[in-house]
């Protein structure tokens, strides 16, 4: 069976597992939507929060996705395949697709714009560097055997760049407004038009009371919302070069990671004792260490993304509890680009490091690996994964190596974060992907009367 | 082939697939063995698990006497097996059937009524002793043991079908004469890939339908037994530019020498095939422009949508504007119905009449004359966007609002989404078949088939 429409059908039969539609979707209608997002969004290796992810998605999309059942479905793409063991090639509607994917790739592994999520790409020969388009075709050529290649394009931080052609399900069609875009090669949505609306957590509750959207993202977890697997991860990330040996069991010692979750980041959220999440990785905790003995005061400073509150708030948590074990922090908000950017030159002692893992633990641990700095481990680890071919041996294999590394990466798990969504009972179809976010190309608008989708529309 | 002729095949199948005691003991039962022969084990496990004493009578009552037959045959064969000497009593009634197994001498009887119900083929009754305590005297009171009630089921499969819709055959009436409709069902194939578009049609002349199933990237055509005639890979077509996120197309067998042209909305162009029964194979006759709805009827689709356009070209040489785009055809000739996508439809009764709007009616709709009185009825799915479960409605168009009127019959179908409905006569002797296509929630599709059975 194909992936593509084995997803269709999940969809459409996912309102009640017990009840199945007779019907099909209605076409036509506008969706009103508010999130807590920002107006715009950046490009894809950027715009990776989850609420982020989702409205970079509506315009602009990877060649795939991960389906429930793990497997690689075409969605920018018309076709994945693998011509030889070890290549793949990628097949897209127009050369100018091909051509614009091939350009995003290529900076998102190049020193413009470094990304974490680069080691997606690392399985490539000369680690992506070299992608170019022919015709509309891509042909990635692999270093070493790496089945998971295809469910690593899935990632949304994969897209192509805003504004080169059009790669997503709507096309911007005036200030907050999209349109469905008929050529889409998952099929068009079923809505005509969507209309967006940024606003912060007060304006969500007032719109929705106000019954003035019908789907609201980033809204509190509660038991009218559908939530998304925690797949946004957020990291300590730690300079060992500037930080004392111990700094790994002070800080083990003194940050309840419950309590982040609880008090001090927005949910809906989970605790995340190891480099993968719950959702990948199901462990639990370790005991925590004992605070080690005291030192002089030091002073560090904690580097966070400005844009985020949730860092913020943890930021200061982490001020604080650090201060009973000696260390005197100072926090430094920065937007997200020049965070990456001190990243990638290794210019912080301490930084709070989000990124929104795929559903997949090896691509994943790549992930985690390289926004560790330790992307020499990628070259080790990657290949003695990928040898195995089986997909659940591998993903084994991966949490296995997630959970012998954590203590030789200078990272420090934190929590993870998932989406969710308020939909109004007149809006079917909307469903949570494997990646944790909603897919409103599938949503559509019930007839008032809830009846007559007789058909097709 | 006759209805007779077709009882006996089947029976003679069934034999050999059921060898008796004397031979050798019964076939293995696996997952490829029929309803009938799985359902006569579980029964016959189930009366040796009540310790009757041998011999035992059985007693089979059902409306359909090939069914019973068959089923009595592999059900001894089975109890025969088991060292319990079984007789089958020849169409006992209830009152004397007790009386019956006494007669020839049973300890034991074993009482079954089969029925066909939403897809599963039944036996419920119940396993008794008829020995009669000597102090009773005339009055024929019962020994404790054996007493146990049996209920058994399992799926339904074509075969069974066939079994419980024989008739016996009867001269032409100069006036059809109208039946009743009872519908039963089971599952006639299974596809790896939810439907695109379902169709029914000879194929190769034979005076039978074969039923033709589409999916987005190939065409099957399936034999009245839901055995698979031939696939085809839908290659070489262009794709198209503005395809649907669900599977959609059309199936249509045209006239002349048997065509099979069948459209995918995930290709721009529609594919013409030829049927080589001889070789199992389809070979493609090229590509079509239109989208070929009935055998005389040509439209083209809305771009992106899983809807056509209202414009419909006839072989006549005229067109046909139907009041909106529509979701679903069905040509009965004279009569063609267009489904709407808000449940409402467009039926007309001839050729350039002005249509009949009903309302109500589900994505799966068709015509086709179940009742034999030569007038279609009309089989529609339910209207509401999750039914559960889903029904399958069989209304009279003799009246004006036939959606108004109680339904001639009506059944529950199996879990999955009823989107394509088609009517198929596949025995040949004008009594038209139900076909549901059901998309199951893993991705896969069924091909529900219901059959009239007895009355």
């Amino acid at each position: 069976m194909k992936s593509r429409t084995a997803l269709v059908c999940l969809a459409l039969l996912a309102p009640t597992t017990a009840s199945l539609a007779a019907s099909r979707p209605r076409y036509g209608g506008e969706l009103r939507m508010a999130h807590a997002g920002p107006a715009e969004v950046a490009e894809p290796a950027l715009a990776d929060t989850p609420i982020e992810a989702t409205l970079l998605g509506l315009l602009s999309r990877p060649v795939c996705h991960v389906t429930p059942d793990g497997d690689a479905r075409p969605a920018l793409a018309r076709a994945l395949s693998r011509p030889v063991p070890q290549a793949v090639r990628v097949e897209l509607a127009t050369p100018a697709t091909a051509t614009a994917l091939a350009r995003a790739w290529t900076r998102l592994t190049g020193a413009d714009a470094p990304s974490p999520y680069r080691a997606l790409l690392y399985p490539l020969r000369a680690e992506g560097r070299q992608v170019t388009a022919s015709g509309h075709t891509l042909e990635l050529a692999l270093a070493f055997p790496w089945p998971d290649l295809e469910r690593a394009l899935c990632h949304p931080a994969l897209a192509p760049l805003l504004g080169t052609a059009a790669s997503g399900p709507f096309t911007a069609s005036g200030k907050g407004a999209l349109a469905a875009q008929l050529a889409w090669p998952e099929g068009r949505p079923y809505l005509d038009k969507l209309a967006l609306t940024a606003t912060d957590e007060r304006g969500l509750t007032r719109m929705w009371t106000a019954k003035q959207v019908q789907v609201e993202l980033g809204a509190p977890a509660e038991s009218n919302t559908q939530v998304g697997p925690a797949l946004y991860a957020t990291y300590l990330a730690f300079s060992p070069r500037k930080l004392p040996v111990d700094f790994r069991q002070a800080f083990e010692s003194a940050i309840d990671r419950d309590d982040l979750t609880r008090l001090f980041v927005r949910g809906p959220a989970v605790p995340m004792p190891h480099l993968l999440p719950p959702a990948l990785l199901v462990q639990p905790a370790r005991v925590r260490p004992t605070a080690p003995a005291p030192t002089a005061a030091r002073t560090v400073t904690l580097v966070y993304d400005a844009a985020l509150e949730d860092q913020r708030a943890v930021a200061e948590r982490i001020q604080v509890k650090l201060h009973d074990r000696g260390y005197t922090v100072a926090l430094e908000p920065q937007p997200r680009a020049a965070l990456r950017s001190r990243w990638a030159r290794g210019d912080f002692e301490l930084m709070l490091h989000a990124v929104l893992l795929p559903p997949v633990p090896g691509p994943a641990l790549a992930i985690v690996l390289d926004t560790a700095g330790r992307k020499d481990l990628l070259g080790v680890e990657l290949p003695a994964l990928g040898a195995l071919p089986d997909a659940s041996a591998r993903d084994a294999r991966a949490r296995e190596r997630a959970l012998a590394l954590a203590s030789s990466v200078p990272l420090l798990p934190l929590y993870a974060q998932g989406l969710a969504a308020r939909v109004a009972p007149e809006v079917m179809g909307l469903t949570m992907d494997p990646q944790g976010l909603p897919s409103l190309d599938g949503a559509w608008v019930l007839p008032a009367d809830g009846t007559g989708a007789s058909g097709r529309p | 082939m006759s209805a007779p002729a077709l009882a006996v095949s089947l029976l003679f199948t069934l034999a050999l697939a059921e060898p008796s005691a004397s031979a050798a003991e019964p076939a293995p039962i696996t997952e490829a063995t029929p309803a009938l022969p799985r359902l006569a084990r579980a029964v016959a496990d189930a009366v040796r698990a009540a310790n009757p004493e041998a011999p035992i009578a059985v007693s089979l009552n059902g409306s359909s006497v090939e069914l019973r037959q068959a089923f009595g045959t592999l059900l001894a064969s089975r109890l025969a097996a088991a060292g319990l000497a079984p007789v089958v009593l020849p169409a006992p009634t209830s009152d004397a059937v007790e009386a019956e197994a006494r007669a020839q001498g049973a300890r034991s009887l074993v009482r079954l009524t089969l029925d066909v119900d939403a897809g599963e083929v039944l036996a419920r009754g119940d396993v008794l002793g008829t020995w009669v305590n000597f102090w009773s005297g005339r009055t024929p009171t019962r020994p404790p043991r054996p007493a146990a009630a049996l209920s058994e089921g399992v799926e339904a499969d074509p075969t069974v079908l066939a079994l419980a819709a024989v008739r016996a055959p009867s001269p032409p009436p100069t006036s059809p004469p109208a039946r009743g409709v009872r519908l039963m069902g089971a599952v006639m194939a299974r596809l790896d890939a939810p439907l695109a578009a379902l169709g029914a049609g000879d194929l190769d002349g034979d005076g039978r339908d074969e039923v033709i199933a589409l999916t987005e990237h190939a065409v099957s055509v399936y034999a009245a037994d839901g055995r698979l005639l031939a696939r085809q890979e839908l290659v070489g077509l262009a794709p198209s530019a503005a395809t649907t996120r669900e599977p959609f197309g059309a199936v249509a067998v045209l006239g002349g020498p048997p065509r099979l042209a069948v459209w995918s909305s995930q290709q721009a162009r529609g594919a013409l095939f030829a049927f080589d029964r001889a070789r199992a194979e389809l070979h493609s006759l090229g590509t079509t422009d239109a989208v070929a709805l009935g055998p005389r009827e040509r439209g083209a689709p809305v771009p992106g949508q899983t809807a056509f356009l209202p414009d419909v070209k006839l072989a006549e040489g005229h067109g046909l504007t139907v009041p909106a785009p529509f979701t679903t055809a069905s040509m009965a000739p004279p009569w063609r119905l267009f489904v709407h996508p808000d449940g409402t439809a467009s039926l007309y009764a001839r050729p350039g009449g002005v249509p009949s709007r009903l309302s109500g009616l589900g994505a799966g709709s068709a015509l086709g004359d179940l009742d034999g009185d030569g007038v279609p009825e009309l089989i529609t799915t339910s209207p509401l966007v999750q039914p559960t479960p889903d029904v399958l409605r069989v209304v009279s168009l003799a009246h004006d609002a036939p959606l108004g009127h109680e339904p001639l019959w009506q059944g529950a179908l199996p879990a999955g989404r009823a989107l394509q409905v088609v009517t198929a006569d596949l025995d040949g002797d004008k009594r038209r078949a139900v076909v549901v296509g059901l998309w199951k929630s893993d991705g896969t599709s069924d091909l529900f088939l219901l059959r009239q059975g007895a009355p």
